[in-house]
């Protein structure tokens, strides 16, 4: 009776072993997929998702720790959750780069007339303050506080202009529409202080 | 003296459009404080006038 039940023990044991060893494989190949996949989408995602990146990263660092000990089971058991978030970060960091394609593009347009424009704006101030500077009494509307604080405004809004249009150089136009506009906004806050209308 | 919103080859410029009575010295002592000033919208005008003394109601001055 003993050496029966020691002979099935030991079929159990070899039947569990050829089982173990038939997931080995399977476990390792899911493992290599899933790193090949998350190398495809890898400067996306980390360019635009990279949180998401991340946990994608652990989860294949945790299914990697299980192969090492040898438990397949949970490998092959984690597959299927890894595939699927690889998918969802593909998606995401497209989705990501389609928008800030988009936000690029928008920016570029604008970033067109804005750089036209935008000179005029402080030409005009530029030219106001150096006649209002000779003048002996300025107008009642303009106080010499103004003028002084439109001289040092004017100093200000050219130094991010030039900021912006570097910017713009380097091909980031939606840092440059932001310098941009804070330039606009000042400028007409100094238009209005010096009298010169809307 | 009536004054605009800007407009000509500068639209941030602003624009006076003459009115009768308006003298260059006028219009210097509207925007500038100081009639002395005239010959800054004398020459930023030389396209349209040709003595600062002869301006007519209707036309628009650059004032710089």
């Amino acid at each position: 009776m003993k050496k029966q039940f020691a002979w099935v023990l030991g079929a159990m044991m070899a039947m569990l072993l050829v089982a173990c060893a038939s997931q080995k494989g399977p476990a390792e190949q899911a493992v290599a997929s899933a790193e090949t996949a998350l190398s495809a989408v890898a400067d996306q995602a980390q360019k635009y998702v990279p949180d998401q990146y991340a946990a994608v990263q652990a989860q294949i660092a945790s299914a990697k720790d299980s192969l090492a000990k040898g438990d397949y089971k949970a490998v092959l058991a984690a597959a299927p959750a890894i595939t699927a978030a690889i998918g969802s970060l593909k998606d995401a960091a497209a989705a990501k780069a389609a928008d800030a394609e988009a936000a690029l593009s928008k920016a570029k347009d604008a970033w067109s007339s804005v750089s036209t424009d935008t000179p005029k704006m402080v030409e005009a101030i530029q030219t106001k303050v150096e006649v209002l500077s000779k003048s002996h009494h300025l107008p009642a509307n303009i106080s010499k506080d103004s003028l002084a604080a439109a001289k040092s405004g004017l100093d200000s809004i050219k130094a991010t202009w030039a900021d912006a249009t570097a910017a713009a150089t380097s091909g980031d136009y939606t840092g440059a529409m932001a310098k941009a506009q804070a330039v606009r906004d000042k400028a007409a806050e100094i238009m209005k202080s010096l009298g010169m209308g809307s | 003296m009536a004054d605009t919103p800007p407009t000509g080859d500068n639209p941030y410029t602003q624009v006076h459009v003459v009115v009768a009575g308006d003298t260059l010295s006028k219009i210097a002592q509207k925007y500038y404080g100081d009639p002395s000033l005239y010959n800054q919208i004398f020459q930023a005008n030389r396209d349209v006038l040709k003595d600062p003394n002869k301006i007519f109601p209707g036309q628009k001055l650059k004032i710089p």
